[in-house]
């Protein structure tokens, strides 16, 4: 049952042998060598994941909220019923949403993403409702005076002027499932958080965990960054303040 | 749906599964838990709000103070927790300086805004009744800041628990996250049992905050309509957690 | 008016149910006071994915077939080899990794989640079969645990040479301190010393449950993630540990491993688990292709590997990957 291979196996000097990977050894803040080795099979990977996850994340919870806003817009005692509802998915701490979700959905990418949109939901309603409501009256008296139905009022008048406040709630938004998303590694093996949680269990190896946590921080602020540059594409009116 | 019936028998089972050693209990491990969570924020408080307050009464350190909420929202309280550990280790005293880190941003940036926002008007007429700085901080702006200041501090509180449960996965023991952690012992249904109380505790953590803010909120402000019933579930400057 | 109070009573309502739930989660009873809790779970280093299958060998044409490996790196390290020899055959080869520790990689086997994951036979007896007498030497755990398999469905491929077992390790100092050589030392420092392990340690025959039975121990049990155990001992956090008896640390002589008289953590050669259905369907090439990389797989050649892994922090496929190449597997 127990077969040794005649003289035993090669034994390779792996990566060249120990001395190649002094500071890997030493722990020390930051290898380059390391992160030049595992971008493309490590670090590379986790950054595409984490993006998809937010992008994913960020884009249906937009559309859910937004959906939401509009008819609360119309029907103010919805306002309400939503506001308790999405406040109590945003005061779940995340891990226990994550965890909650399993048993209905699996260790899967979906139910990563259900509780990455229920995150967001409050934040991005809210802000695009009172960017609704803060429209001045005379301004959409202004529009109805023109001739423009409900509908062209809102495409054409109240949801630009609403944009201001509509993309920073997705800014937050953005931001929040960015930080959050690298938690959802423990569900669905995916994003910067397999990195992150991977160090931790390697001794808490410094690089891997250092380069992994500035990559999100990058993204957050680039993602940010780009959004507050949307905002002004969009709404130029708004830059002479 | 089973699994979940089972995680509330766990539940009523104060943790413990038949057959298998001692556990230590879900009063214990939510108490603690409550505790590492009540020492974070307390120094958070400690620290942040005198430094926030002060800022916004001499109306300076606007750029910094905004942009450490900023930045703060982009850090991925996991990443901070492991580096914690990578540099100072496991232990408590560790964990609840990396909770405190993170909880304290969001107190000055809130506490700031809510101070340096108070009417002009206002400051004035009190300087003009002969009140000190220091008078008019206490019992001028800071009654009148109360909603904002509060926001920050139950944003901090509901982050500060939902991290400490995170801990568990940096390798902190002692709170509802290890059972989290321990799939194997405890079964899906102890997980989710976990879960409930973590999402329960969050839930009670933000109403009892909310209570002591209607509480200290000065007469004059409290707007009794459904509207402040509802907003004390959703605070106005939040991150998930 | 009334709409004031309906919403009121929402609030309310949500109030007591939340402090429903949360009274009932600390609703007092008796409360053990033992500290074990459990801790970190896993990492995910192993990289779920495929290697690439060769154009030309026995393994063409045959149904693709899925390797799992548990929660720790030699694990993740032998799930690559087995994957890496095997796509070199021509065969598809999904890899799951980092899956859990041995009771839940059971499971995802038994759900068909996965083919075939390298098992520890001593583990396989006592933490899945819950087999209590713990077997007397290395072939007959071999023995028992491959007619668990097959009552099961499922098959034991052969058994490497390597074995790696559990087994209580401390500090140097500390042991000498305290005249520790043996696991049932422990037992005169009762609650005193603080023992780390895994969460699921707390649980097992081959954990706290064996040494409370067959030495009487009792320590205070903190739950730590695999990857933690050193920086545990180092700083004091624990004085003893689980650890693994190939892992790279212990080479270095800091660090005491006690002896085991009882074998409570049984024999632990590798041997994989794979359905029995997938065997068939696969071919011989599939079984001889595993058996030779098991061969290979010596007491030296597994702690070069996870030195290369855990201290040098090299990916276990790129260091599966040159063993393979070494040994002409590749």
């Amino acid at each position: 049952m127990i077969g040794i291979a005649a003289g035993g196996p090669v034994i390779p000097n792996f990566g060249g042998g120990s001395a190649s990977f002094a500071c890997e050894r030493a722990n020390r803040l930051f290898c380059a060598g390391w992160v030049s080795r595992n971008w493309d099979t490590v670090l590379w990977p986790a950054l595409r994941q984490h993006i998809v996850l937010t992008v994913i994340a960020v884009a249906i919870g937009f559309v859910i909220s937004t959906a939401l806003a509009l008819v609360a817009y119309r029907r103010n005692w919805l306002e309400r019923p939503v506001l308790i509802v999405t406040s109590i998915l945003y005061t779940i701490p995340s891990l226990a949403l994550f965890e909650l979700l399993q048993p209905s959905f699996g260790l899967s990418r979906t139910t990563a993403e259900i509780a990455l949109v229920s995150y967001t939901l409050l934040i991005m309603f809210r802000n695009t409702l009172t960017g609704l409501r803060e429209v001045p009256p005379e301004v959409r008296d202004a529009a109805t005076g023109m001739g423009m139905g409900p509908t062209q009022s809102l495409l054409r008048v109240e949801l630009p002027l609403a944009a201001p406040a509509i993309i920073a709630g997705l800014r937050i938004a953005t931001v929040t499932v960015i930080s959050l998303a690298t938690v959802a590694a423990l569900i669905d093996n995916e994003g910067l958080g397999v990195p992150i949680l991977t160090a931790i269990s390697n001794e808490v190896f410094k690089t891997e965990l250092i380069v992994a946590g500035a990559m999100a921080v990058a993204l957050a602020i680039g993602a940010d960054a780009l959004l507050v540059l949307a905002q002004r594409l969009i709404t130029p009116w708004t830059r002479a303040r | 749906m089973n699994v979940f019936v089972e995680a509330f028998k766990f539940i009523g089972r104060n943790g413990q599964i038949p057959g298998a050693p001692p556990f230590p209990t879900l009063t214990h491990l939510t108490l603690e838990t409550l505790k590492i969570a009540g020492i974070g924020i307390g120094i958070a408080v400690a620290i942040g709000l005198p430094i926030g307050l002060w800022l916004g009464h001499v109306h300076r350190g606007s750029f910094a103070a905004i942009n450490v909420g900023n930045i703060w929202r982009a850090l991925p309280s996991l990443a901070v927790l492991a580096i914690g550990v990578a540099f100072l280790g496991l232990g408590l005293r560790n964990v609840e300086l990396a909770l405190v880190v993170l909880a304290v941003p969001p107190i000055i940036t809130n506490a700031y805004v809510a101070i340096d926002g108070v009417e002009r008007d206002v400051v004035d007429a009190a300087r003009g009744m002969g009140m000190t700085g220091l008078q008019v901080l206490l019992k001028v702006e800071l009654p009148l800041g109360i909603p904002l200041i509060f926001a920050g501090i139950r944003t901090s509180a509901l982050f500060v628990v939902s991290t400490t449960t995170i801990a568990a996965l940096t390798g902190y023991s002692g709170s509802l996250g290890d059972i989290i952690n321990n799939e194997t012992s405890y079964h899906l249904s102890g997980v989710l049992g976990a879960a409930i109380c973590i999402a329960a505790l969050a839930l009670v953590v933000e109403l009892v905050l909310a209570m002591v803010q209607r509480l200290l909120t000065p007469k004059g402000l409290k707007v009794s309509t459904a509207e402040d019933t509802v907003s004390s579930l959703a605070p106005v400057v939040t991150e998930p957690t | 008016m009334i709409r004031r109070h309906r919403y009121r009573a929402v609030a309310t309502a949500l109030a007591m149910l939340s402090a429903a739930a949360l009274a009932a989660c600390g609703s007092s009873s008796s409360s053990s006071s033992s500290k074990s809790t459990a801790a970190a779970p896993t990492s995910s280093t192993a990289t779920n994915g495929s290697p690439a299958a060769a154009a030309s060998g026995p393994g063409v044409g045959k149904p693709p077939v899925t390797v799992g490996d548990k929660n720790f790196e030699e694990e993740f390290v032998l799930g690559s080899l087995y994957a890496q020899a095997l796509a070199a055959k021509g065969y598809k080869v999904t890899v799951k990794g980092n899956i859990g520790s041995s009771e839940i990689t059971y499971k995802a086997l038994k759900a068909g989640q996965i083919d075939m994951y390298p098992e520890y036979t001593g583990t396989l007896l006592s933490a899945v079969a819950g087999v209590t007498t713990p077997p007397h030497s290395a072939q007959q755990a071999y023995a028992e645990a491959k007619a668990f398999a097959e009552k099961n469905g499922f098959t034991l491929l052969d058994q490497t040479p390597f074995y790696d077992s559990d087994a209580l390790g401390a500090l140097k100092a500390y042991a000498q301190a305290h005249g520790l050589t043996s696991d049932a030392d422990l037992k005169k420092l009762g609650k005193s010393v603080k023992l780390g392990g895994a969460p699921e340690f707390a649980t097992r025959y081959e954990g706290l449950i064996g040494l409370k039975k067959a030495y009487g121990d009792n320590p205070t049990f903190v739950p730590l993630a695999i990857g933690l155990t050193y920086k545990a001992l180092d700083t004091g956090q624990v004085q003893v540990s689980d650890v693994f008896t190939t892992d790279p640390q212990l080479t270095t002589h800091k660090y005491v491993v006690l002896v085991d008289p009882k074998k409570i953590f049984g024999f632990q050669n590798v041997a994989p688990i794979v359905s029995k259905k997938v065997v068939a369907a696969e071919g011989p090439a599939f079984a001889d292709t595993i058996n030779k990389v098991s061969a290979l797989l010596t007491i030296p050649a597994i702690q070069k590997m996870n030195a290369a892994v855990a201290l040098d922090q090299q990916s276990p496929d790129a260091v599966a990957r040159q063993f393979l190449q070494a040994n002409g597997l590749l």
